[in-house]
């Protein structure tokens, strides 16, 4: 079953449109990444699913259970860690732990140990001052710790690396990395190389609607044609090549940039057995030579053209 | 001299909780450097000099977030 | 239920650790000692504001006087440093977001309410418990003389005490701030003294249990006389507390 199904979802504020009708599903046990630049719905949508915002059509269903907005059973399914964690500061971690396990009906037991285990996991089990003094990163890191304690079947996490230094990131991302055989993770971010690193599935928002959406591999092999990069040392020598009688099919496809070009094509191999073959009609010798694979960037620019 | 022994009982446990109050405040204030409006000096002449309501005050508007 | 008591908890605990519940006691405590203290003192004062040579006859203080203290004291000051203390009660979270996490954790909405109008109730009682005893020991000690009813008149000012907690809360969901949540019970209250000028209401008017608690004293008023503030002030309670969380339960977070 998927962990989370969303359909027809849509939200206004005001005059509006936030997210018009947008659909989708995570399936169990996947990272999915939800990109979208500053401002397109993210946020808005998590707490959507977190039924801390009304919304204005469609529904949302966690493990087959809708959500409702208000008193929302859906959460105990649920460990959420918002975009700004936010504390009582008077609190010590252990503490805030035990709030927070005692809120979800946790035994005393059950959340001392998850207490120590997630605490130990995250690096934090030597802090022992209150919350108040504890730095963003460290804040970020105690988030992720509250989210995971009731071990929820889905973790949703709200830009969880955009404050933190590449050190804190390499350590946040690996967390999620190490959490997705217990749980489903649904990440939003802005940081492509973030999602491009665990994600195996990711949904790209753009104006209110999903530009994109699916498994990043086949997205990748589908979306955006690989390409292949030739570079010479001088532009006289990209005319001649460009001017070969192998290339003539593949014309359309060429753009050239000074002494480098690049085609893209669907099927690279026989692009390839016709550049060759006009390099060696030719006599020409290239500086460097190489197949381009399609980036996530590529993908996500494409998407919200 | 026998009027002020008279009040004496009252005015102990007054003026130890009144100082108790402001001290409370003092210590806040001068640990916690950051306040939703005005300054460190402002809030110390407030908790000290006005009775009561200084500290009150000072602790339902003026400290900082935590 | 785990979740009341959870968050019952929590509040209590920052009741301490941000000072409110030390605050409190100490000013209440404060007015239960000085209330006999000025009772005391009032034929001196008097007589140092009259002119050289005049002399006037100043009635002994009584028990009474202090009582009357007590009553002056407790809802002009008390009262105004107990509102200000939990104005920010609701406010407080919602601006900065702390009820995301124990909301998303399962907690129910109207357990946030009610469990902060439960902890600020215990937090007030006690301060007003202690300032109820120190008045009471130096009465006692110093006067002989009985007053009666003094409990029914004790146990109204606690009610008052209580609705305008309810009050806060209500005003804390409307406004989402601190400012606004004292406008709601600053206005709630004037409204109030507004319709006293009207001697039909002051027979129902809840204010009556913050206000008239001498004359109960003093035998002007029957302890019947109270019997509608009290049922009043107890509708109005529940209508505060029920508007506050249904309210809540509609607010997008």
């Amino acid at each position: 079953m998927d962990t989370l199904c969303i359909e027809g979802l849509t939200k206004k504020f005001g005059a509006h449109t936030v997210l018009d009708e947008i659909s989708f599903t995570v399936p169990e046990h996947s990272v999915f990444g939800f990109l979208g630049q500053n401002g397109a719905g993210k946020t808005t949508t998590m707490k959507l699913i977190l039924g801390l915002l009304k919304a204005d059509g469609g529904q949302i269903r966690v493990l087959g259970e809708p959500v409702t907005y208000g008193q929302t059973k859906t959460n105990r399914l649920v460990g959420y860690l918002p975009d700004v964690p936010e504390f009582y500061g008077y609190m010590k971690p252990a503490e805030y732990l035990k709030l927070c396990g005692e809120i979800a009906g946790l035994s005393k037991k059950e959340i001392a140990r998850r207490s120590e285990e997630l605490l130990h996991l995250v690096g934090l089990e030597e802090a022992r001052k209150k919350i108040s003094g504890f730095s963003r990163g460290m804040k970020q890191r105690l988030g992720i710790t509250q989210a995971l304690l009731t071990r929820p079947k889905l973790l949703i996490c709200d830009e969880p690396t955009s404050a933190l230094d590449p050190v804190g990131r390499r350590e946040l991302l690996n967390i999620l990395h190490q959490v997705r055989e217990q749980t489903t993770v649904l990440f939003s971010t802005h940081i492509l190389s973030d999602a491009e690193q665990i994600c195996d599935r990711i949904a790209v928002l753009h104006q209110g609607n999903l530009a994109l959406c699916g498994e990043l591999s086949r997205i990748k092999a589908q979306k955006s044609a690989n390409a292949l990069f030739v570079s010479f040392a001088s532009a006289a020598d990209v005319s001649e090549l460009t001017a070969s009688p192998y290339l003539l099919p593949y014309c359309s496809q060429i753009e050239v940039q000074g002494s480098c070009l690049t085609i893209r094509s669907t099927d690279i191999k026989p692009v390839q057995q016709a550049v060759l073959s006009a390099l060696y009609g030719k006599g020409l010798f290239p500086l460097k030579m190489e197949i381009q694979e399609p980036t996530l960037e590529g993908i996500f620019m494409e998407a919200i053209q | 001299m026998n009027d002020y022994i008279e009040y004496l009982p009252f005015l102990i446990p007054l003026i130890i909780l009144e100082i108790a109050l402001a001290l409370t405040a003092l210590v806040h204030v001068l640990r916690h450097p950051h306040y939703r409006f005005g300054n460190r000096v402002l809030w110390v002449l407030v908790v000290m000099f006005i009775q009561i309501l200084g500290p009150v005050v000072y602790f339902a508007f003026g400290r900082g977030e935590e | 239920m785990n979740g009341f008591i959870a968050f019952t908890k929590k509040e209590l605990c920052e009741s301490l650790r941000t000072y409110k519940l030390i605050i409190l006691g100490i000013v209440f405590l404060l007015l239960g000692i000085m209330s006999p203290l000025t009772a005391k003192l009032m034929p001196e004062l008097i007589g140092s504001f009259l002119p050289e040579g005049m002399t006037m006859s100043i009635a002994e203080p009584t028990a009474m006087d202090s009582w009357m203290q007590f009553f002056k004291n407790v809802p002009q000051i008390g009262l105004v440093v107990t509102v200000i203390l939990f104005s920010a009660m609701i406010s407080g979270e919602l601006s900065r977001g702390t009820l995301v996490n124990v909301l998303t954790k399962g907690l129910c909405r109207s357990s946030v309410i009610l469990a902060k109008f439960l902890a600020a109730l215990l937090t007030f009682t006690a301060a007003y418990v202690l300032c109820f005893a120190a008045c009471l020991g130096y009465t006692v000690l110093y006067w002989h003389d009985p007053v009666s009813l003094l409990p029914l008149a004790v146990f109204a000012l606690w009610a008052f005490g209580i609705l305008l907690i309810a009050s806060l809360l209500l005003g804390g969901v409307l406004f989402r701030s601190g400012y606004g949540a004292l406008l709601f019970t600053g206005g709630f209250t004037v409204c109030l003294f507004l319709l006293n000028f009207f001697p039909q209401v002051q027979k129902f008017s809840p204010l009556r249990l913050a206000a008239d608690n001498v004359s109960l004293l003093s035998g002007e008023l029957a302890a019947s006389d109270f019997a509608i503030p009290f049922v009043i002030c107890g509708l109005l309670l529940i209508v505060f507390l029920w508007a506050a969380v249904s309210l809540f339960n509609r607010k997008q977070i």
